[in-house]
């Protein structure tokens, strides 16, 4: 049986590995979505929000279906073995898929407050479009995306059906925080529950608390500037 | 003309929502009004310009440099342009404080090979920066945004400054510290400028030459006075303060009044006008409503109005329902004119060429700076 404090930190590490993968397309599509105009917009807004809608464990089911020996992205069809199911990459791709659309929704509103006509002056004192993103639109979305950032992680972290359906719930392979506190409730090992309890209570807490910070600041900045 | 190069030449037509804009201008004035109410399409003329509007089919030209010809497919984009745009709400970048603002288009002005640090020392000293330097933007009061703002676009080493509505969003007083910064800055910096204003006095203190927009289209150009004092604009450019305006030098200070002259040296061209903060020798704008000045044949004798100037008529026109007569005080300064009645002008017999005395009082008087 691993420890607590390795089921912990690799639940924080998955966490975080899923929360960089998810931070540079993430990123992409809310700008586009926040910035552009095209062909289809609405319905990639859909396809990205759409893991926030379904149970958790259809979208387990799909990754399921999508990595199976006969699925799209099956050994059959790539001629190699990926092999992701029942592995700690099982988990991450499933925190991934989950947190996407949290992050995203957050991000793009963090772009949307940023004042379009501030880029076009950047634009008018000679900065390229990637100049303008890196140097005005990047910072003064900053809070915003530290919060997105934040709420994509906690969603990781807590992560259990897509998890569950995709990685399983190995000790020490691929049990999470979210399963683990499962398995000691469903074997009626209390002590260890109310442990894993008290563990994301704290974490939890800790990222929350410091969203609402952050986003306090934002506003107290904005009734002052506007 | 020979020798005279052309700065602008722009041809324009687009249509954004209800707006429809067609308009051509070329002319060889470094620094260019455009007037108009508000809905004329100023602003977006401006955009136009700058690149941040695409037109449907046009030319722009500034100072030699096609930045637009849709024959053949050329449009340089804003970032390419080399241009200083000084939006009516400053939009000045509120995660930099007012030395990060003044640097933010260095990039640029260094690429187009000039001094930065050199024009950025110039920058502050005209627009009086130091002080503010280490400010955060939120600290900044009006009219200090202004002048961090005017400061940001001439520190990116643009080759034409666009300023839209530059004294609009500040009140009068302030309005009276910032126009001495634009006239500054016109003879500072060797710069193209185009002013957007709906005011037609800071127009007339600033440019050399004017373009009425209406609905989109320029339906007269010329200089300001002749403009604003012709037959179809003076009604409404007298609504929105049109006046006379001199400059002149402080060459006198009591408690009450101060002197001054209009010519910086003749001593009979001294006026009176009412006590300003300007020190002795400051230049100071000054203006006086058309029908504050009366007008008489002969040099009057106790009246208690304190100024006197003797002038000949150049022209004297009708304008809407009133009457204008121009007139000459001597050649370097700006004519005069006096708004009156028919029956004036023919019980005087006001004719051009006729010699006349301008009559007014020291507190009719308003100063525009100072």
């Amino acid at each position: 049986m691993p420890t607590i404090y390795e089921t912990v930190s690799s639940t924080l590490l998955w966490a975080v590995v899923a929360s960089l993968i998810v931070a540079v397309p993430g990123l992409t599509i809310a700008y586009l979505l926040a910035r552009r105009e095209f062909f289809g917009k609405k319905v990639l807004s859909t396809f990205t929000t759409l893991p926030l809608v379904l149970p958790p464990t259809a979208v387990g089911y799909l990754l399921l279906r999508l990595f199976a020996d006969d699925g799209w992205l099956g050994r059959e069809r790539l001629g190699f073995d990926l092999d992701i199911i029942l592995s700690w990459k099982a988990v991450v791709i499933a925190c991934s898929i989950m947190s996407f659309p949290i992050f995203v929704r957050t991000a793009r509103v963090a772009f949307e407050e940023v004042n379009p006509r501030l880029e076009r002056m950047g634009r008018t004192l000679g900065m390229g479009r990637q100049k303008v993103f890196l140097s005005i639109t990047l910072p003064l979305a900053s809070r915003g995306l530290i919060a997105a950032t934040l709420l994509g992680f906690t969603r990781a972290l807590g992560e259990f059906g897509a998890t569950i359906i995709l990685a399983g719930n190995i000790p020490g392979r691929t049990q999470t925080l979210a399963s683990a506190l499962f398995s000691a409730q469903q074997s009626g090992n209390e002590t260890l529950a109310n442990q894993l309890l008290g563990v994301s209570l704290l974490v939890g807490f800790i990222a929350v608390y410091t969203t609402e910070r952050l986003a306090s600041k934002r506003s107290l900045r904005r009734e002052q500037t506007g | 003309m020979k020798g005279v190069k052309t700065i602008f030449n722009i041809s324009l037509k687009a249509r954004f929502g209800s707006l429809k804009l067609d308009l051509g201008y070329k002319g060889s004035k470094r620094v260019l009004g455009v007037f108009g109410v508000s809905g004329a399409g100023k602003t977006t003329f401006l955009e136009c310009l700058a690149g941040l509007r695409k037109v449907m089919s046009g030319q722009i030209t500034v100072a030699g440099e096609i930045w637009l010809d849709t024959d053949t497919s050329c449009f340089v984009p804003t970032e390419k342009r080399h241009i200083g745009y000084v939006p009516q709400d400053h939009l000045l970048f509120p995660h930099k404080n007012v030395l990060g603002n003044l640097e933010a288009g260095k990039a640029r002005a260094v690429q187009g090979g000039q001094d930065f640090q050199g024009i950025l020392k110039k920058v502050v000293a005209v627009l009086e920066l130091e002080p503010l330097l280490d400010r955060s933007i939120d600290q900044l009061s009006g009219g200090e945004r202004q002048r961090v703002s005017l400061g940001r676009a001439l520190c990116s080493g643009p080759k034409l400054l666009l300023l839209d509505e530059p004294l609009a969003s500040l009140d009068l007083l302030l309005r009276r510290k910032i126009l001495p910064f634009l006239i500054r800055i016109k003879e500072a910096f060797e710069l193209p400028i185009v002013v957007v204003s709906h005011n037609p006095t800071e127009l007339q203190v600033l440019c050399d030459e004017v373009l009425i927009l209406e609905n989109g289209r320029n339906v007269m150009t010329g200089s300001p006075n002749e403009l604003f004092t012709s037959d179809s604009l003076f009604d409404v450019a007298k609504e929105h303060g049109f006046e006379n305006v001199f400059s002149g030098t402080i060459i006198e200070k009591s408690d009450q009044v101060d002197g001054l002259s209009l010519s910086g040296k003749d001593g009979d061209l001294c006026i009176q006008i009412p006590a300003t903060d300007a020190l002795l020798g400051e230049r100071v704008l000054a203006s006086i409503g058309f029908e504050n000045v009366l007008i008489g044949l002969d040099q009057p004798r106790g009246l208690s109005a304190r100024n006197c100037l003797s002038a000949t008529i150049s022209r004297v026109e009708n304008a809407g329902t009133r009457w204008l007569v121009h007139a000459v005080v001597v050649d370097a300064v700006p004519e005069f004119v006096v708004e009156v009645t028919y029956d004036a002008i023919e019980a005087l017999q006001l004719e051009s060429g006729a010699r006349i005395y301008l009559v007014f009082k020291t507190s009719s008087v308003s100063t525009l700076t100072g």
